[in-house]
């Protein structure tokens, strides 16, 4: 029999996590402008630094940097030091809410389906 | 019925995502239809598995059309409400049922369940789920945010794909 495993309904995520996800206008405000789209698709292939992205927008530092503070601000865009370099990625954002929310269930129902085939088995009458 | 589907062999579980708002699951059980219909449809067979592994109250089982259900499961001292409506009942072919978890309040899906007779003693169910999206992203697709949306389904689908 396979040892039971316990799951909360939606793993990796908190329930205060989970129902933090009303706070929408910092995401609209930041979602705005072409520059920050920008910035979110070139961060989809991977981190870049500040000044990298300062240098593909054509943007002065301070005006990436505001564009970057805005975003991060809103979840949409995490940054960390590294030495010198001060490096963008993706951060978490409201979408992942329902990320979380449709992988969750996902989970759940296979977790459901392993149980049930295995009551199925348990209470199967000889033949 | 024997003839064999290519998208799934014995037992096993296949797990497709047609669209972003769809989970499409398939599971083939060692057990005639009968059983398996019977595990759905009396709530002290299902309390036995629904719970996957924990323990489960089943505080609401109106197994009927319109009829509402609410299950509380209890895992790591913790319980977890999830409740719905049944929309469509059809006795050994289908239950349709709307699915939300206390956790996210207004989070629905509507999740239906196939049960095909293979003819052999086993038992396909086929599951999907359809997750309404929420307005804020509905009102991104409709904002023109081309980049911006693509950007964020590319996340989106990194996420679901972890």
């Amino acid at each position: 029999m396979r040892p039971r495993v316990l799951t909360p309904p939606f793993p990796g995520a908190t329930l205060n996590q989970m129902v933090q996800y009303s706070d929408l206008d910092s995401t609209f405000a930041a979602l705005a402008d072409p520059t920050r789209r920008g910035i979110l698709e070139h961060l989809t292939n991977g981190p870049a630094s500040i000044s990298d992205l300062a240098a593909r927008f054509e943007m002065s530092l301070p005006g990436i940097t505001k564009h970057i503070r805005l975003l991060e601000e809103a979840g949409l865009v995490l940054t960390e030091k590294k030495g010198r370099v001060r490096y963008c990625t993706l951060g978490a954002n409201p979408l992942d809410h329902e990320a979380a929310w449709i992988r969750g269930h996902r989970k759940s129902i296979e977790d459901r389906m392993d149980r049930l085939a295995a009551f199925l088995d348990e209470t199967k009458e000889p033949s | 019925m024997t003839t064999p589907d290519p998208t799934v062999t014995d037992t096993t579980l296949t797990v497709t995502t047609p669209g972003d708002r769809v989970i499409h699951i398939e599971r083939i059980f060692d057990a005639p239809l009968d059983r398996v219909w019977a595990a759905h449809s009396e709530p002290d067979l299902l309390a036995r598995w629904w719970g996957r592994g924990n323990r489960l109250d089943i505080e609401k089982f109106e197994f009927e059309r319109g009829g509402h259900w609410r299950f509380v499961e209890h895992a790591d001292g913790e319980t977890h409400g999830f409740e719905g409506r049944f929309r469509e009942i059809t006795p050994k072919e289908r239950i349709v049922q709307t699915f939300e978890w206390d956790g996210m309040p207004g989070y629905v899906s509507i999740d239906t369940a196939t049960f095909v007779d293979l003819g052999d003693g086993r038992t396909k169910i086929v599951t999907e789920s359809l997750f309404h999206t929420t307005d804020e992203r509905d009102g991104m697709l409709q904002s023109g945010m081309e980049s911006g949306l693509s950007a964020s389904y590319v996340a989106l689908d990194r996420l679901l794909a972890a």
